[in-house]
């Protein structure tokens, strides 16, 4: 992040800049203040389902990082607005709709049930049931030949074992 | 046989995908805006004093649209591709201004007035200029920086969206395309 | 004229280019022509490279350390004012000497394998391949991201490195554990291709290799846990894993890594599985230079990115030659390492590794699929996609509940035989314990599938710990008349390997609880506190008493003072703090956290704090049980470590200078 300037009161022209740098993290003060005025107990779940949002959430101007993750303006101010949306009682779905309007399927980190994104959710389904059917099959294969070369060779399990281990020393 | 079809497949694949990945280089921010071709957000914001005799202290882009299609430019003053763009709006502004309306949005920036006025005075830019004190405007067009143009047709809608410094030339293509009949 | 500290640099890197080179052609030449002479040269080689690499490492300290800004890598990426550990850690701060760190590193692994291999059929063609992985790596440093250039004019300072990496002396720890893991299991796969290449692919190349991938294993596990934490102590939002792309494509080698772990047993005590354990250390080692090139190329965007240089290109075209000659040997060799029809019942220990290898495998592909994902979309159709946190959750939650009822049931079962009696009694013993683990914790509020379901895993892998330790005490106890904690001792003496394993699942579950506790039952808050003033946060009261702005030379700082109190007493002061260091632009969260057993009080600055300003506003994060994750992870490291050390009591002196170590770690 570049910031340019921000006249600070501050002494040497590093930590100016440095100061205004620090001013670049925080947010306008005018939505600070616009904290929710209800009791402890139902800010605190206002709160969490606020931060609960912002993790479903891509914070559009960081690299990599959820609306709830970052501290960002831009990520503090959504999540404002999130505040103030779920106070007026807007849902969690709602919310997640209007920004979905706005910045597309990219806004969201987990991606919708459909269209493209179906696949990202279909094939580790389709790769564990194609790994469990594989495996079964072989497990099937592996214990009916094992069955069948016991009765074909009437050994006892023990000296089956050591002559096959020993040939396959040798090999 | 097959063994080895299958491995060259593959790796092919793989090494396929990511040389794509290298030669795209680092994923830039150039995203489709999901506002095309449908409304953009009309907005009422306060203006730079410069403005105010013209169009009093706020701009409404509702009152705006209607006759004439718009372009938002979306800057702030800590944006150096900002600096870039602003001389080639003005002078989009400057030949297309009676056609179109311009309209430059300050967002991202905690309402710096100082530093906005010297933006502005810097350029001259003649286009009204309005604060988005807390970027609300800029996440309601779905911003993923700055500066990001968005064409407005005089219906309402977005029709498309310039992520990045916008040149002259850019600016010509667009409006053109805005303005045919 | 004396020689510039780059120009000797770049001379070591030269000779180091030159021996790891004759490693590989004299090494092969020689393995194919079994000439004594040349196998020796080529065996010389591996300490003649390590001794140059070291040299150059050294040189490269010499020149951070006394601010030698005419060598390219010191003027990017140090500075002046730098505290001097700071400097030290400069080494690996940045591409160009991460990866000369890597190859250093690799070095030291095949000069201490060349001197200790014995001399086994199998340890030319290893010492080959490890001649080759040592090419690559010194070629890097050596002629595509060198770190010597020299610089003229010679600048009088520099930007100093990222403020990321400065603010936390973890830097110190979790990058190098990580090469170490990467390297370490580098040797695994060089055995694996000597076994493929001299058509030896029983079990002799693993029974060589098997410390060697524990060792590699341990340090990739220390690697994550240490970087969960260090993301914890510096990100700022209160959390430790965020399923980033850097994260997972550290995770992706663990899991794989994993599985070749458990499978080698089943090739070790069975012999089965040659094709599949040869094809997990391929995919191993395959993924840990995949994970190499997406975080170093800038292929997929990440917050933890390196920054791109010129090594994007070369570690893909590294990566697709390891893939395509590594299978192709595998394929070429297929007759001889597919398995031969050997279950005698899919119910036993070898059944309980197939499935723990699947899940493994899945996880895997579920990891690698959702961080490839969006550069797929993008390939194929253009569009912008995002697959974040929530997909990685729910994809892999399920996977990992699996992994954990395996974990119980595995190493009850016995090798080959069906289920018998004993393990129908054990079972309903754990399901017992898990069934009424989970009405308990319903009882008292705990609510979802996945927290009761981990705990009642949790429940259900104690239970088969528990039953395992007393099975294996019971007949000692009766056999010699000992006391239990003496019987504990001998059992755990004679059984390093498995008692050490019980350790690393016990940590497992440890860590399992402790996530679960603090992802499903985190809150977090955004609070405003007016200077003065103070705020009831979860039976803490948090006083604002002070903010503070100071500026040093090396950063300058602002930050919250506030105290906490509990009951009327005073418990902590946390000042959380913004930092921005001289020479960088971004600015660094330093949160304060009061670490509690219970849950940690994680306290951010979460908006500016100004000399006029009468209030300060912080993210506030309650994460239950969160210490417990890097308590486990240090569980898991003793484990390892147990499991690692030789049976002879000559070896107790190194195992406890190795437990510090990674206990601090």
């Amino acid at each position: 992040m570049s910031v340019r300037t921000a006249p600070h009161p501050v002494r040497s022209p590093f930590a100016r800049i440095a100061a205004a740098l620090l001013i670049a993290v925080g947010l306008a003060s005018g939505s600070v203040a616009a904290q929710p005025t209800a009791g402890p107990g139902a800010q605190i779940e206002l709160e969490s389902t606020v931060f609960d949002v912002g993790r479903q959430l891509r914070c559009p101007t960081c690299v990599s990082e959820s609306v709830a993750g970052s501290n960002s303006a831009i990520a503090t101010e959504m999540r404002s607005e999130i505040r103030e949306l779920l106070q007026e009682g807007r849902t969690e779905r709602e919310i997640l709709a209007l920004y979905r309007e706005r910045y597309g399927d990219w806004i969201l980190l987990e991606p919708p049930r459909e269209g493209i994104h179906l696949w990202v959710w279909a094939l580790p389904a389709i790769a564990l049931a194609a790994g469990v059917g594989g495996l079964a099959l072989l497990m099937v294969r592996w214990t009916r030949a094992s069955r069948a070369a016991e009765r074909e060779e009437p050994l006892d399990p023990d000296a089956r074992r050591r002559v096959r281990e020993a040939l396959e020393e040798s090999a | 046989m097959t063994r080895i079809v299958l491995i060259i497949a593959v790796t092919g694949a793989l090494g396929g995908l990511f040389l794509y990945g290298l030669l795209r280089g680092e994923p830039d921010r150039d995203i489709r805006s999901a506002r095309l071709d449908r409304p953009a957000p009309t907005f009422e914001l306060p203006l730079y004093a410069r403005y105010q005799a013209e169009f009093g202290p706020t701009f409404s882009s509702a009152e705006a649209l209607g006759e004439r299609p718009m372009v938002v430019n979306f800057w702030a003053s800590w944006c150096g591709p900002c600096y870039e763009e602003a001389p080639e709006l003005q002078e989009a502004w400057r030949r297309h201004g009676d056609e179109v309306q311009f309209v430059g949005v300050q967002t991202q920036d905690r309402g710096k007035r100082t530093e906005g006025r010297a933006f502005i005075d810097q350029f001259d830019l003649g286009f009204p200029n309005v604060i988005d004190d807390d970027s609300r405007l800029g996440i309601e067009y779905g911003l993923f920086g700055v500066p990001e143009t968005f064409f407005v047709r005089s219906d309402g809608t977005v029709m498309y969206k310039h992520a990045g410094p916008v040149s002259l030339d850019d600016l010509e293509t667009r409006i053109a395309e805005l303005t045919a009949p | 004229m004396p020689l510039s500290l780059g120009e000797l640099g770049g001379a070591a890197l030269l000779l180091a280019l030159a021996f790891s080179a004759w490693g590989l052609v004299g090494g092969a030449i020689g393995a194919i022509r079994r000439d004594p002479r040349l196998l020796t040269s080529a065996r010389m080689a591996a300490f003649a490279t390590f001794l140059a690499m070291t040299a150059a490492i050294a040189i490269m300290e010499v020149a951070l350390l006394t601010d030698d800004f005419s060598v390219s890598y010191v003027a990017d990426t140090s500075r002046v004012g730098s505290p001097l550990w700071v400097k030290v850690v400069t080494l690996w701060a940045a591409l160009e000497g991460s990866l000369l760190l890597w190859g250093w590193l690799l070095s030291g692994y095949w000069a201490l394998l060349a001197s200790v291999a014995p001399n086994t059929p199998l340890r030319p063609w290893a010492l080959t391949t490890m001649a080759g992985v040592q090419l690559f790596f010194v070629l890097v440093p050596a002629l595509i991201a060198p770190p010597f250039l020299i610089v003229e004019p010679v600048p009088l300072d520099g930007p100093g490195p990222n403020p990321l990496l400065q603010n936390h002396w973890m830097m110190a720890v979790h990058p190098v554990l990580m090469y170490l893991g990467f390297v370490g299991l580098t040797v695994p796969f060089s055995y694996a291709m000597a076994a493929l290449i001299t058509k030896r692919p029983g079990s002799e190349w693993m029974a060589s290799t098997r410390r060697w991938t524990l060792l590699g294993w341990g340090f990739l596990t220390a690697a994550n846990v240490t970087g969960g934490w260090w993301s914890y102590e510096v990100l700022g939002w209160g959390g430790y894993w965020a399923w980033d792309p850097v994260e997972n494509v550290a995770i992706m080698p663990w899991l794989t890594a994993t599985a070749f772990v458990h499978s080698v047993q089943v090739q070790e005590r069975r012999r089965m599985l040659k094709a599949w354990n040869l094809l997990l250390i391929v995919l191993t080692f395959s993924l840990t230079l995949l994970g190499t090139f997406l975080i170093r190329s800038g292929v997929v965007s990440s917050v933890h990115a390196f920054g791109d240089g010129p090594v994007g290109p070369y570690f893909l075209a590294f990566f697709v030659l390891v893939m395509f000659l590594s299978l192709s040997l595998l394929a070429l060799r297929w007759d001889q390492v597919r398995d031969r029809a050997d279950l005698d019942h899919p119910v036993s220990r070898e059944g309980a590794f197939l499935g723990t290898n699947l899940l493994f495998l899945a996880l895997t592909f579920a990891v690698l699929l959702g961080t490839l994902f969006p550069l797929i979309v993008e390939a194929v159709s253009g569009a912008r996609v995002t697959v974040g946190a929530p997909f990685f959750d729910q994809a892999t939650l399920p996977l990992w509940m699996g992994v954990l009822a395996l974990m119980g049931i595995g190493p009850l079962l016995p090798w080959r035989r069906a289920p018998d009696q004993t393990l129908f009694r054990n079972l309903a013993w754990m399901t017992g314990a898990a069934v009424a683990t989970a009405a308990v914790a319903a009882a008292v509020g705990m609510r979802g599938v996945y927290p009761l379901l981990t705990v009642a895993l949790a429940a259900w892998n104690l239970a088969s710990l528990a039953l395992l330790l007393t099975g294996a005490l019971a007949a000692r106890l009766r056999a010699r008349r000992q006391s239990v904690v003496q019987a504990v001792r001998r059992y755990a003496h004679e059984n390093k390997r498995r008692f050490g394993s019980m350790i690393v699942h016990f940590g497992v579950v440890m860590m399992a609880v402790a996530i679960m506790a603090s992802s499903a039952y985190r809150v977090d808050e955004q609070i405003r506190i007016d200077l003065g003033g103070s705020t009831e946060w979860y039976g803490y009261t948090l006083t604002a008493a002070d903010r503070f702005m100071d500026a040093t030379e090396a950063r300058v700082r602002a930050g919250a003072v506030i105290d906490v109190h509990r009951d009327g007493r005073r418990v902590t002061t946390l000042t959380p703090t913004i930092n921005v260091f001289a020479g960088q632009s971004m600015s660094v969260p330093t949160p304060d956290v009061l670490y509690r057993p219970l849950y940690d009080i994680y306290l951010n600055v979460a908006a500016n704090i100004g000399p006029d300003q009468e209030f300060v506003v912080l993210r506030a994060v309650r994460s239950p049980l969160v210490t417990w994750i890097w308590v486990a992870g240090v569980v898991m490291a003793i484990g390892t470590v147990y499991a690692l050390t030789p049976s002879a009591g000559a070896a107790r002196e190194t195992r406890t200078s190795k437990t510090e170590e990674r206990a601090q770690a």
